[in-house]
């Protein structure tokens, strides 16, 4: 009897570490051609149409894509050549990303200062942000501009430069892409891709520089960007500062920039204001980070 | 009967730990390159770089953070924002596939819009200057650097960050 349950035990152990070696060994033999189940049917359902969305891009593509409408807008702009500012914006940039949504992308967030009187703040897809001259002026200290550049991690986090590329250009896309793996583009291959790649850029292009996101992405920027400031320990007030300045000096250029890009200053306001309500604890300004910031931007003309 | 009940105990955890070893999550490094960290958080030291394409093994996890094991074994921590979970299917039939990419391999093998891409973009378009968008990439914050403006300005884990 007793060698009788004991017999029951070791075989049940044995058929269960079969039943799991095996799956094992099927799984490793899998690894060790690169594709699981969910490849295979990813590979099935390729034949239809891989890429319905803009979540399909790859960290990959989504950095050469922001790449490339980097250069479009530093096309439009000249660069600011102040490396200690420049230093500075890049450091209470960082600080804002790290307590963001999505702190890493394929190649980091890294920041730069148009030289325009202008006022105006771009995110291309990546993390490749701009603030102009104009727009640096506008802010009185860190916090305005924590919440400024958060706002702008805001769009690259929820990948909003992404989401204006016309559905149609990723399937268009993938059609050159979903044949082999692994070797180069051939002439007319690449020539496709490139006219699509194009294409791409236009689209984002056109919202980004031209006539500004959706005005839902804006709201959204705005909510993350003041969710993102609190946390790094910025006060998020700096936004609503921000804008009451920009409403303040409507009229004065409103129809480019910033002005042009972003819904009215005075329906941002409201909606920033209930979303301040919303936090827990809202950190307050420090006069250590205006002093500093006084410092960096004493040489700003 | 003691005797017995040790046998069940340890048959049972040599099992749970045969489980454990086959279901153990493996991570698949999806930006360029990024830092191993000794602590959840980003100004913290690092143990080593890791480029994309690299799999560790997950091991813990921490408010947006994973505790990983790399193949050399060395061990630390990676924000879940720089890595994708490649998932393990128990029940992964080894089904005949057709030999075209699904988006995860694409991402491996580096295709779609990819360098090739923007050096074509680039001839088409020679007015454009990528090497502003070059130089942009160099401007760095080191994690000491971070560290030191964030402490200076009582930011974050400093001062006011919730």
């Amino acid at each position: 009897m007793r060698a009788g349950k004991y017999l029951k035990w070791v075989i049940c152990f044995t058929v269960a570490a079969l039943f799991f070696a095996g799956c094992a060994a099927v799984q490793e033999k899998l690894g060790s051609l690169k594709i699981t189940k969910s490849d295979a049917d990813a590979i099935v359902k390729t034949t239809k149409a891989l890429r319905k969305s803009f979540s399909e891009i790859t960290e990959e593509e989504e950095y050469y894509i922001g790449r490339a409408v980097a250069a479009l807008i530093l096309s439009k702009y000249k660069v600011y050549q102040n490396s200690k500012l420049t230093a500075y914006v890049n450091q209470v940039g960082n600080a804002v990303t790290v307590y963001s949504d999505r702190p890493e992308t394929f190649a980091g967030y890294h920041f730069l200062i148009l030289d325009s009187s202008e006022v105006n703040a771009l995110a291309a897809p990546g993390g490749f942000v701009f603030v102009t001259k104009g727009l640096l002026k506008r802010c009185k200290n860190e916090e305005m501009l924590g919440c400024i550049l958060a706002h702008e991690v805001g769009h690259v986090s929820a990948k909003h430069g992404l989401q204006s590329i016309k559905k149609s250009r990723l399937i268009d896309a993938f059609k050159v892409i979903g044949q082999e793996v692994g070797k180069k583009y051939g002439p007319q291959e690449l020539a496709q891709l490139t006219e699509v790649f194009e294409n791409v850029l236009g689209d984002i292009a056109e919202k980004l520089i031209e006539r500004g996101y959706d005005r839902k992405y804006e709201y959204e920027a705005d909510r993350l960007g003041i969710r993102f400031a609190a946390k790094t320990g910025y006060a998020p007030g700096g936004l609503l500062d921000f804008l009451k300045t920009m409403s303040d000096e409507a009229g004065e250029g409103s129809d480019k920039g910033w002005y042009k890009t972003h819904p009215a200053p005075q329906d941002r306001l409201k909606r920033a204001e209930k979303e301040l309500g919303k936090l827990n604890t809202i950190p307050s300004i420090q006069k250590v980070r205006t002093t500093r910031f006084n410092q960096a931007t004493r040489t700003l003309k | 009967m003691k005797k017995k009940l040790s046998l069940k105990v340890l048959l049972l955890g040599v099992l749970v730990v045969f489980v454990g070893i086959i279901l153990a999550e493996s991570l698949i490094i999806k930006v360029k390159t990024t830092s191993l960290k000794k602590e959840p958080v980003f100004y913290s030291d690092t143990v080593a770089v890791l480029n994309n394409g690299e799999q560790v093994e997950k091991i813990g996890e921490q408010q947006g953070w994973y505790k990983v094991r790399t193949q050399k074994g060395q061990e630390g921590w990676l924000h879940s924002s720089a890595v994708q979970e490649k998932k393990f299917f128990l029940f992964a039939m080894n089904k005949q596939v057709k030999s075209q990419a699904s988006a995860e391999e694409v991402a491996l093998a580096g295709k779609g819009f990819n360098k090739q891409v923007e050096e074509k973009y680039k001839a088409n378009n020679p007015s454009l200057s990528f090497v502003v968008v070059d130089r942009m990439l160099k401007l760095k914050v080191t994690p000491r650097q971070l560290k030191s403006f964030l402490e200076k300005g009582k930011l974050g884990e400093f001062g006011g960050g919730q």
